[in-house]
């Protein structure tokens, strides 16, 4: 072990636990518990508007989703365009409780970690069943596989009496220790449970990518030929693939369902699926924090333009309708310029940035 | 440790046949060479023992086990590796991750204790990465350890690939041309490695190469295919003598 436990100057390790470490120094483990310590803390003292803090409630569940998206198609290299669809079975699954048991049963209001579970499970199930052309197809036409998932999803939803023809099932208010979790406390409170969600499932795939399991999705994804001669199942890796990221689908499903106490189609539709292909992108495929960038990223762009779009629509009112196209033109075109400039997204930037100050001051 | 017998194996793609009536046997602990000139169907042969390719008649076998239907994986599972002709490593890994991935099914921990990590997996992993380590320490490739692959040159990737196999701990090693297009030195560093490894780690060794020189000296037993026929096995010496192999070589007078 080098001397200063801080900073290291090189690799000091005597033992290979000391490599398996996700924390080379104090002062990564620091920062990082720092950082930490202020997502939670932060609430306590700085209040935000409701509006505000439901975007970062939505971001919060769109890293959930899209750590399960990067699975399949960052880590496992597998196109999946239906995973809007697959959030949907984790809401859903929630919602057809609600609808057979009553919108406030004990299991929805109280239990509901377990309902959190138990939509990941959902999810997991539908991801593994989505997942099994996956044995014969390859490529693009898997990914028109799970195109088709999405449309019969959302037509079946459209369809089904039971979920209320895809119009707003409603959920509960949910319990706490300190009882009915009200009104005003609600956006906080599902701020620290999503968060809770994200540091468990987080380090969870952090511990499964240095393991046998993660490694053998990045061997398919590489060259499914050689894996196959390396004793892994290239097929069956790839249905499992869609199951953990259906699994985390479902999750990010139950918590939308929970964050707006309603669950209704227009929430997981074809839109939603290319968004979250967009942040996965844009956020860097294959790399874990590229998760958290590229929600953050998409999110904070899209309040940005819709605050310009509303200003310019009072400068001029008269091209009031052509504003509100700059949304979904700047969305476009951030996809655009990110494919053609920073195909590995913002983690890269994240990795220059680290690999640069590692060094500071000195530049070689 | 079992023979690895090859019988009556004949493979076709649709008119064009392959491989017709080859039977072969593969004693433990050897090398054997099979050796032929372009096209003569060497490495559809190694592609049926294991598991890309399935014979259409004729049978594999491994000590009692039947490798005629098996896929890739269940064939790796029995404890026989290959390293392939055209190097198919996971070229945007490292060397060590290469390696590391190929004792995937050697490592017994499940998905929940993979995602604590802490106990078993941790365990297991550092375990597993102390064999990696044993195999680049005896494949000479401590430099390169976190270099990625893509970025090696081509006598050090050719390395990795036999490595990579050897990682897996195989009783039976199938070596596609390992040192095709090698200079003369990486040439001889190639020999001396699969020398070692049929002598310290007690491997049946099945060789597919070119340079007859090597082939000569290195083998137990020889096996020679021409489109897809055994034309002659036997001893090195025996196989230099047959005129039959001396006709596909060099052509009759």
């Amino acid at each position: 072990m080098s001397a200063n436990r801080w900073l290291a100057t090189g690799n000091f390790f005597t033992s290979y636990r000391e490599e398996q470490r996700i924390f080379f120094t104090h002062l990564d483990r620091l920062v990082f518990v720092a950082v930490l310590v202020l997502l939670f803390a932060w609430p306590l003292f700085f209040e935000l508007s409701n509006k505000y803090m439901l975007v970062v409630n939505h971001t919060l569940i769109a890293v959930v989703a899209v750590m399960g998206l990067n699975i399949v198609t960052g880590y496992a290299g597998l196109i999946s365009i239906g995973h809007a669809a697959f959030v949907g079975v984790g809401a859903y699954t929630v919602a057809g409780l609600a609808t057979t048991l009553g919108d406030s049963h004990k299991l929805i209001t109280h239990a509901w970690p377990l309902m959190i579970v138990l939509s990941g499970g959902m999810g997991a199930l539908f991801g593994a069943f989505v997942g099994l052309p996956a044995l014969r197809l390859k490529h693009l036409y898997l990914a028109i596989a799970t195109l088709s998932f999405q449309m019969i999803f959302e037509w079946v939803i459209h369809f089904m009496g039971f979920f209320n023809q895809g119009q707003t099932i409603y959920i509960g208010r949910v319990h706490w220790l300190t009882g009915e979790v009200g009104r005003s406390s609600h956006y906080v409170f599902w701020y620290y449970a999503s968060l809770v969600v994200v540091v468990i499932t987080g380090f969870g795939i952090r511990n499964l990518m240095r393991t046998r399991f993660g490694r053998c999705l990045i061997a398919v994804r590489d060259n499914d030929r050689a894996a196959d001669a390396m004793g892994m199942h290239p097929g069956l890796t790839k249905v499992y693939a869609f199951a953990l990221a259906g699994f985390m689908a479902g999750l990010a499903g139950a918590l939308h369902a929970y964050l707006y106490r309603g669950v209704g189609i227009e929430s997981f539709t074809l839109h939603h699926s290319i968004t979250y292909l967009a942040m996965a992108i844009v956020g860097g495929l294959g790399t874990l924090h590229g998760a958290f960038w590229g929600p953050a990223a998409i999110e904070f762009l899209d309040i940005q333009v819709e605050h310009l779009s509303a200003w310019a629509a009072q400068i001029f009112p008269a091209q009031g309708n052509l504003a509100t196209a700059l949304r979904p033109f700047s969305f476009g075109l951030v996809i655009v310029l990110f494919l053609m400039f920073e195909p590995r997204g913002i983690a890269n930037w994240w990795r220059i940035a680290r690999s640069y100050v590692k060094l500071w001051p000195f530049r070689y | 440790m079992h023979p690895l017998i090859i019988s009556d194996v004949t493979l076709t793609f649709g008119g064009l046949k392959a491989l017709s009536g080859v039977a072969m046997r593969f004693e433990p602990g050897t090398i054997t060479s099979i050796i032929g000139p372009n096209g003569a169907g060497k490495t559809s042969l190694l592609n049926c023992i294991s598991g890309f390719y399935h014979p259409d008649q004729g049978d594999i076998h491994y000590g009692d086990q039947r490798l005629t239907d098996a896929a890739p994986h269940q064939v790796a599972k029995m404890g026989i590796a290959r390293a392939f002709q055209n190097l198919e490593l996971f070229r945007g890994m490292t060397v060590l991750d290469n390696l590391l991935l190929a004792r995937h099914s050697k490592l017994k921990y499940n998905l929940l204790q993979a995602v604590v990590f802490i106990g078993k997996a941790a365990r297991v992993e550092a375990e597993n990465r102390r064999t990696v380590e044993e195999v680049i320490d005896f494949m000479e490739l401590e430099p390169y350890r976190k270099n990625t692959v893509g970025t090696l040159s081509y006598g050090i990737q050719k390395r990795v690939e036999v490595a990579r196999a050897l990682t897996m701990e195989p009783q039976v090693l199938l070596l596609d041309e390992p040192m095709a297009g090698m200079n003369i030195e990486e040439k001889e560093d190639m020999v001396r490695f699969v020398m070692d490894i049929q002598k310290e780690r007690n491997a049946t060794i099945i060789l597919v190469e070119h340079d007859l020189g090597v082939v000569m000296d290195i083998s137990d037993r020889i096996h020679v295919l021409d489109f897809g026929e055994m034309i002659g096995s036997g001893t090195p010496a025996e196989v230099a003598r047959n005129p039959k192999v001396i006709e596909a070589y060099i052509g009759k007078e």
